[in-house]
């Protein structure tokens, strides 16, 4: 079994750790100019092509205090962190702010920094929520239009065609070298904890992305040998947990609980990777296409879409990667998670697969209260399957 | 410096309620007694979130049932509980949109009474006296403004019923205010976002003819969006005249009327109902009758309704001498621009007024019509409801209370409930902050004397 180069991964651990101290040593040292999208479907891309640099904006670590008196406390970590950052000036070293995903919270949170940090250009290109409808596509493709001129205009450069099929064809790829991680865990010829996964997404949130699928592409080349993961370990997938990561420490005390995470569908995992634009074609079709396909390949409770299943999608997943129980990771307050949660819990559980849910919050959650209703978790599959053997 | 506010009030009641509120709900009973037996009397049945979009169902022969109204209907009447226990039992959390926690755990009972009543979770009592008594849906229709829970919803409960049932969504976007033009009621972006509600309203009603097998009355939609027009006229003209001091009518009168503009059948009835409405308070003004027994404080109610406190809270901001009059849920919403609506052909119109639902706006033309109602009511004060689990409703609220105070002077204070679950209700801290409030009034008052 293989393992990640800790040298490597610890460079990318500090890109996470201050994503924005990289953004302005970009733009330091390339000149060019750094526009923000808001998750969960903004196709960085169309920033790519524009010679900008695209980032995710992501929650940080710091304790809500500016932001307190932005929003009402009852709106989930991650609105709450990018208000709060906001109002610290975190944000101002962008050039604008995009994004294209409605959620009620996220718009609130939104509005206010447009609120409260006037000179960042920022434009929101409403993607449709509702997938069935004749309009659909056409609207998505609409939208598109109005973003690349907003992105052109920020940027002072068009968006070509050419431009944007080469933009298409580099995050294929990058999102080809991370999947490339998921199918060495999935097949258990790597060992990659849950956190170390997170870091190699999360950094691409962040990242030039040539630069990022070259970082990849060694850690690869360089996986070293280690031992095999304990065969008593019990194979788990981690669900859900929309628009920013749980926290590290959250991810490793699963893991130390007796669990081993084969796959997921986090946001800041296998949902963000999930699907690839078409490289043929006019490239902002393709681009249209592509959210669509997003909920195909990974399907999410903030689209609306009647012929496509989270939940079944998620036991088809779980018997893909042989997983013996779901984790679900919910942000708290998060309203599509809170949806759909109990459509995921009647599958899981007319298939007999468990489910254990975990509330996460912006300031963390007692760890040593996890690990015990995780260690339950893993020693009830046990006896399950041990009970399973003796019939 | 006076503090008279901070003492205790007295606990007589000093709101004198608009007696034709007391029409609204006979009207309201009367039509939900109707919803209940209309699938007997061989309606096909429709269930819907968000807009109203009951004209056109009436105008299709449908039973139809909004889930927030009836959510809001069983919070008022405190019969939640057995609903939202359905809810939870089913796996929805409790900070989740109390409205489609409610609604959706009618789902659950409606949809277990249907084909598996041994399944019940809670009482059968319960089951009977509630949700037993919402027709099962023949289809759903979904066109919510602003919220994204809105849309979330509905399509939840599609699945709660086994997605054996169809669904129909209108997408409304949001009027975020991307282009230099976007205002209220113009710009490039209302233009265009209204045309493209309306193109869906087509399809939506060609949806409706192939589930009822009936080609579109479309006759009978413009007689229901004449009805609607005028109602809506009235209405505000009511509203208008509530700038005068003392108010002859308050916001919790206003509420008690949502009902009938929101929801209910679009007929002559309606229209009587709002110049009833009109000419009670005229009757008031001539005859000097306050809505409010000694009116020193005139406020601005910004939040969803907290239903299950409509009585008691309007007891207890009159005890203060308050008389709240306007609100963002109350006057911002419900056909509330009447001249956008030709009842010949009525569809864009409708879409306008979809379109600009208090919810779905940024926050520019928020700050501006909460600056218009201020100075139209003469505003001192602002209450803000922190509605736990309405998120759309608090979104802009701490930048309009900074607003108010920035370009009017006006002060606010924050509390906190929810639009259907009591236990977010935190009255000592509501009474605390009210105080404070009139207080800080009362010393504006002093130091512009």
């Amino acid at each position: 079994m293989d393992q990640l180069d800790s040298s490597v991964l610890a460079d990318l651990e500090s890109v996470v750790a201050d994503p924005l101290a990289y953004v302005a040593a970009w733009k330091e040292r390339t000149g060019r100019k750094a526009i923000a999208s808001f998750p969960m479907n903004f196709p960085a891309e169309l920033i790519h092509a524009a010679g900008a640099l695209p980032v995710i904006l992501q929650d940080d670590r710091s304790p809500i205090t500016e932001g307190r008196s932005l929003l009402a406390e009852f709106y989930c970590g991650y609105t709450q962190s990018v208000v709060d950052q906001a109002a610290r000036g975190r944000f101002d070293i962008f050039d604008g702010i995009v994004l294209s995903d409605h959620c009620v919270q996220l718009l609130g949170a939104v509005d206010v920094i447009r609120e409260i940090r006037p000179t960042i250009p920022m434009h929101f290109g409403q993607f449709v929520g509702s997938l069935d409808e004749r309009w659909a596509d056409r609207q998505v493709r609409g939208e598109i239009d109005g973003l690349v001129a907003e992105i052109e205009a920020v940027v002072g450069a068009p968006v070509s065609e050419q431009a944007l099929s080469d933009s298409i064809r580099l995050y294929n790829e990058n999102r080809r070298l991370l999947r490339e991680f998921y199918d060495l865990r999935r097949s258990g010829r790597a060992r990659i904890a849950p956190s170390q996964m997170q870091t190699l997404v999360s950094s691409s949130l962040v990242m030039d992305v040539e630069e990022h699928s070259a970082i990849l592409a060694g850690l690869l080349g360089r996986m070293t040998s280690t031992q095999d993961a304990p065969t008593d370990l019990v194979r788990i997938h981690l669900s859900g947990h929309f628009c920013h990561g749980p926290r590290p420490e959250l991810l490793d005390t699963i893991e130390e609980c007796g669990a081993l995470v084969v796959d997921d569908d986090l946001y800041v995992g296998y949902r963000y990777i999930s699907s690839d634009a078409q490289e043929t074609g006019d490239p902002f079709d393709a681009l249209a296409v592509w959210y669509r396909e997003r909920n195909t390949s990974a399907p999410c409770p903030t689209r609306v879409q009647q012929s496509v299943d989270w939940d079944e999608y998620l036991v088809r997943t779980v018997r893909n990667s042989e997983s013996l129980g779901v984790i679900v990771l919910m942000a708290k307050f998060c309203e599509p998670h809170m949806l759909y949660y109990p459509e995921l819990r009647r599958t899981l559980e007319d298939k007999g697969i468990p489910l254990l849910l975990v509330e996460t919050e912006h300031d963390g959650i007692p760890l040593e209260s996890l690990r015990t209703r995780v260690e339950t978790f893993v020693e009830r599959i046990r006896r399950r399957a041990a009970a399973a053997e003796l019939v | 410096m006076p503090v008279e506010v901070a003492e205790k009030p007295a606990t007589e009641n000093k709101f004198n309620r608009m007696s034709i509120t007391s029409v609204a709900g006979k009207m309201a009973a009367d039509y939900w007694e109707d919803i209940f037996t209309a699938r007997e009397r061989g309606k096909h049945i429709v269930w819907y979130n968000g807009s109203a979009l009951n004209p056109v169902f009436q105008a299709a022969g449908l039973g139809w049932c909004h889930g927030e109204a009836f959510s809001a209907r069983l919070a008022a009447q405190h019969l939640e509980v057995p609903a939202q226990q359905a809810g939870e039992e089913y796996g929805y959390l409790g900070e989740l949109c109390s409205y489609s926690r409610t609604h959706l755990g009618c789902a659950v009972l409606t949809k277990r009474n249907l084909y598996d009543q041994s399944q019940s979770v809670v009482g059968e009592d319960d089951a009977r006296e509630l949700a037993a008594k919402l027709p099962a849906p023949d289809f759903f229709v979904n066109a919510y403004a602003g919220c994204s829970t809105g849309q979330q919803w509905d399509a939840m409960t599609y699945r709660v019923f086994d997605k054996k049932l169809p669904l129909f969504n209108v997408s409304l976007p949001m009027l975020w205010g991307n282009k230099p033009d976007s205002g209220y009621l113009v710009g490039e972006e209302f233009e265009s976002a209204s045309a493209y509600v309306a193109e869906q309203m087509k399809d939506m009603i060609s949806f409706i003819e192939s589930q009822t097998g009936t080609p579109f009355d479309w006759d009978a939609l413009s007689e229901n969006m004449t009805y609607i027009k005028r109602a809506s006229e009235l209405r505000l003209e009511a509203m208008a005249l509530c700038a005068a001091a003392p108010t002859p009518a308050t916001y919790w009168d206003w509420v008690a009327s949502i009902a009938p503009i929101n929801f209910m059948p679009a007929n002559q009835a309606l229209v009587d109902y709002f110049a009833g409405m009109k000419a009670e308070i005229e009757q008031r003004i001539r005859d000097g009758v306050p809505a409010v027994q000694n009116e020193r404080y005139r406020f601005y109610f910004d939040g969803i309704m907290n239903w299950n406190k409509l009585g008691w809270l309007s007891r207890k901001f009159a005890e203060y001498d308050v008389a709240v009059i306007a609100g963002r849920y109350t006057h911002d919403a419900f056909w509330q621009e009447p001249d956008l609506i030709d009842p010949s052909d009525p569809l864009l119109g409708m879409a306008k007024n979809y379109l600009i639902c208090p919810i779905n706006s940024g926050l520019g033309v928020m700050k501006e019509l909460l600056l218009r109602r201020i100075d139209e009511y003469g505003i001192d004060g602002i209450a803000f409801h922190s509605t736990r689990t309405c998120r759309v409703m608090t979104n802009p609220q701490q930048i309009l209370a900074r607003t108010a105070e920035r370009e009017r002077g006006t002060k606010s204070f924050f509390f906190e409930g929810d639009v259907a679950d009591a236990s977010f209700y935190r009255d000592d801290l509501l009474e605390t902050r009210l105080i404070a409030t009139l207080e800080a009034i009362d010393a504006q008052r002093v130091r512009a004397a």
